[in-house]
């Protein structure tokens, strides 16, 4: 290519000095600039812009025509309740508000104890706040979900508030107010279900819609960490018949598609453990993610530098607690990406549930949607609603991973 | 783990020596798992445990069956699951090949100098990689079934070619006595020729390239190579007499009669697959590239390598070592992943599975059956890879 011809400077952003973008310069001198830089970095790439913007133009186009001109989104306002809680009953209405309430709270009070909120966790609760009063406003109800879900965002800053003007610093009130929010995160799922179902409010097999993936994914998430970090340990354990029986339980697990072993909850587990069908589903999502999440965490304790061993067997450390003071704590955090990239994965595998098992949740209530005589047409319309909402969850989980690897500081020393 | 103790020290108790401690763990651990195990061994029901009704006849059909001709009269259950897993394997490797080449195109656009192409490539990652599969399949399906016309109205592209909601159906070569008469089978022997063809343009390609190390003067190796390929084609094909002809699907009522069929329902399962693992192999094709020193990138300037030959002989052949391992495990999530083919009634195996499961119970003896499959798949995917990897490895100076 370069026979014969003198080197070339390199294409790219290396061939410009620094002093050439200065601050205190016209903003179209800067936007010029930038777009020659970003967009023509070379000559050949004006030709790939010109087909990226065509292509920008298609996909904006056929976004917008699709959205407000081809679409019809009277299926999803139509049918918003059964999307969002499906067979949940609607005088039970407010359990659901008071559950977002605790919830809220809790998410005020951990942002107000260990983090702080920044300009996009406002933006951001005020989309999710838009969506759920759109999915729960409905005829003369409107006025009360808004009091409702404003009282919930009150309880959020209020906690919020309270909590982040409290001293960090280390101190018997600190450890006090750690082991409090500790507590209540722990107890989160629980406590949450309690609100739900708990004094007349039924049995769980009214969990439906969206309230039943938001339901089975915290519950597969955390069922998975339970299982998985003993799993995990047993797996890397020096004693033979423990790590055997780690690994053949994590690799027969992964042999099998989740898909396979709902069908092992609907068919056989039924004989092993009687009771309600999606007790038996939420086992099965547990079982499976704590399987994955036990490789992440493998791969972790592997990482660590050997000297974390030693040092902890010469200070004198017992192995229970080198395990629990220097092992562990350095292992999780060095597994927080996979860890989340699981939890993300179990997040959106709830919909698997409504394949095989008679359970309902978003796709499944979506399905049911357009099986409507006056809503089949409108098929696109409801599978692109419940893949933004997906996305949205998924999308908010990845960011907030993010944060929490910049405040543990994984990957520094 | 062993102390030297001074010969006058007291022996250490049983119960505080780690040997006697790990074996006593071990003894509750296993006899604990036992009881587990023998609790789940009585309450299933194991009375009619075996696997002979997979032989009884199938009395059930299976669709997309492809070279394959099986009824569901005359043809067992195991016939019709093997069926399903011939389905399955079809769309795993279509799905592995397209994801695979999405996964590089945009794991590359990524990191491009031009702000618009890593956006773009940015979208359509994040895009993909946060909504389930579940759901990208069903959307897919969704628009094939909504865009498609009916097959009483079928698109037709160029008289050659048919588009409806039955699916894509394309010419088909069709083997045929030709100019000379000959019989069939002439067809086969220019097939021979084909792949004699093939080996010779590789052959070709690798003196080329060889010339190419030595002297330092390009001699297109890639160009020579197909040159070769296509006279040897095009020659065998009139020496032979045209043995393969190109026929035109033909509609009957309402399917399609011969030709190539890509029905709906494997085209979204590919898609879905494609576009679904396509994300996450973007990402790790741009965390392998990311992962190499910056030298390989300024260096390959220095000489003078144009973009696409800086990329393809300098950055992607080193960041494959630390792609391969990570891109295997996505192909293993194909292989499981391929069982949302139920979502949308394509009849892999786990469908096939499913459907004998409905007729003759025996879920656990399914289930064996289903989750052994999955497994020599994935053994024999990650086989492949391995034997990849290590002629990557080998390179490593």
């Amino acid at each position: 290519m370069a026979t014969g011809m003198p080197i070339q400077p390199p294409p790219g952003r290396i061939v410009l000095p620094p002093h050439r973008v200065r601050a205190g310069r016209p903003w179209s001198v800067k936007t010029r600039e930038w777009i020659r830089r970003n967009l023509f970095p070379s000559r050949n790439g004006v030709l790939l812009t010109i087909v990226a913007l065509g292509l920008v133009g298609a996909l904006l186009a056929g976004a917008i025509w699709f959205v407000f001109i081809d679409a019809d989104w009277r299926v999803i306002t139509d049918n918003r309740w059964l999307l969002f809680a499906g067979q949940f009953p609607r005088e039970d209405e407010w359990r659901l508000w008071v559950g977002m309430a605790f919830v809220f709270t809790l998410i005020g009070l951990t942002y107000g104890t260990w983090s702080s909120f920044g300009r996009k966790d406002h933006l951001f609760v005020g989309m999710a706040g838009a969506f759920v009063l759109f999915l729960m406003a409905h005829g003369g109800a409107a006025l009360w979900s808004s009091l409702w879900f404003l009282a919930a965002v009150g309880m959020m800053y209020l906690s919020y508030a309270v909590t982040v003007r409290l001293p960090r610093e280390a101190s018997p009130q600190r450890t006090l107010q750690i082991r409090i929010v500790g507590g209540l995160l722990a107890a989160a799922l629980p406590l949450a279900l309690v609100i739900l179902l708990a004094f007349g409010g039924g049995e769980l097999r009214r969990l439906d819609g969206f309230v039943l993936n938001l339901v089975l994914a915290p519950v597969g998430i955390a069922g998975g960490l339970v299982i998985a970090i003993p799993l995990a340990l047993g797996r890397a354990s020096s004693m033979k018949a423990i790590s055997w029986t780690c690994t053949t339980y994590i690799e027969v697990v992964r042999g099998a598609p989740l898909l396979g072993w709902l069908f092992v909850a609907l068919f056989i587990l039924d004989d092993v453990m009687p009771g309600a069908l999606i007790v038996r589903a939420m086992v099965v999502m547990a079982v499976f993610t704590g399987a994955y999440m036990a490789e992440s965490i493998r791969g972790a304790l592997q990482a660590l530098p050997r000297g974390q061993y030693e040092a902890a067997h010469a200070v004198g450390l017992s192995r229970l607690q080198s395990l629990r003071l220097i092992i562990l704590p350095q292992a999780l955090r060095i597994s927080i990406p996979p860890i989340v990239g699981q939890a993300i994965a179990i997040w959106k595998d709830t919909t698997l549930v409504t394949v095989i098992l008679p359970l309902r949740e978003l796709k499944g209530n979506a399905d049911s949607a357009i099986a409507q005589f006056e809503f089949t047409p409108f098929r696109i319309e409801v599978y692109v609603f419940v893949a933004l909402v997906f996305w949205a969850v998924a999308f908010m989980m990845s960011r907030i991973s993010q944060r929490l690897e910049r405040t543990l500081g994984v990957g520094e020393r | 783990m062993a102390t030297a103790l001074p010969p006058d020290a007291a022996p250490v108790p049983l119960i505080h020596r780690r040997s006697f401690r790990d074996f006593a763990t071990q003894g509750v651990y296993v006899a604990i798992t036992a009881l587990i195990l023998a609790y789940v061994y009585v309450s299933l029901d194991l009375r009619e445990f075996g696997f002979a009704f997979l032989n009884d006849p199938a009395a059930f059909n299976v669709a997309n069956q492809w070279v394959i001709d099986v009824d569901g009269v005359t043809n067992s259950r195991i016939t019709m699951y093997l069926v399903g897993v011939w389905s399955s394997i079809r769309a795993i490797m279509v799905a592995i090949a397209l994801s695979t080449i999405v996964g590089v195109v945009v794991g590359v656009a990524r990191l491009s100098n031009n702000w618009l192409i890593a956006r773009l490539a940015m979208l359509f990652v994040e895009i993909f990689r946060n909504t389930p599969l579940l759901v990208q399949v069903v959307l897919v399906y969704s628009v094939f079934l909504v865009g498609l016309p009916q097959i009483q109205n079928v698109i037709m592209i160029g008289d050659v070619a048919f588009l409806s909601q039955r699916g894509l159906a394309l010419p088909s070569p069709v083997p045929n006595s030709g100019l000379w008469g000959a019989p069939d089978w002439i067809a086969g022997i220019w097939v021979l020729a084909l792949l004699i063809s093939a080996a010779a343009a590789m052959r070709v390609r690798a003196q080329r390239q060889e010339l190419e190390r030595e002297t330092g003067q390009p001699h297109n190796p890639n160009r020579r190579a197909f040159v070769v390929f296509a006279a040897g084609a095009v020659v065998s094909y009139l020496v032979l007499g045209a043995p393969v002809s190109i026929d035109a699907p033909i509609i009957s009522g309402t399917h399609y009669e011969e030709g190539i069929v890509i029905n709906p329902e494997f085209a979204a399962l590919v898609t879905g697959l494609t576009l679904y693992t396509g994300a996450f192999i973007a990402e790790i094709v741009r965390s392998g590239i990311q992962a190499l020193p910056r030298g390989q990138t300024e260096a390959a300037n220095a000489v003078g390598l144009s973009g696409y030959q800086r990329l393809t002989l300098i950055i992607l052949p080193q960041a494959l070592r630390q792609i391969i391992p990570s891109v295997t495990n996505q192909y293993l999530n194909v292989n499981k992943n391929s069982s949302l083919a139920y979502a949308v009634l394509y009849d892999d195996l786990f469908r096939v599975a499913n459907i004998v499961q409905n007729k003759a119970g025996h879920a656990l003896e399914m289930f064996f059956v289903i989750i052994v499959t999955y497994m020599v798949i994935s053994f024999v995917l990650s086989a492949v890879m391995n034997f990849f990897n290590a002629r990557v490895t080998v390179h490593e100076v």
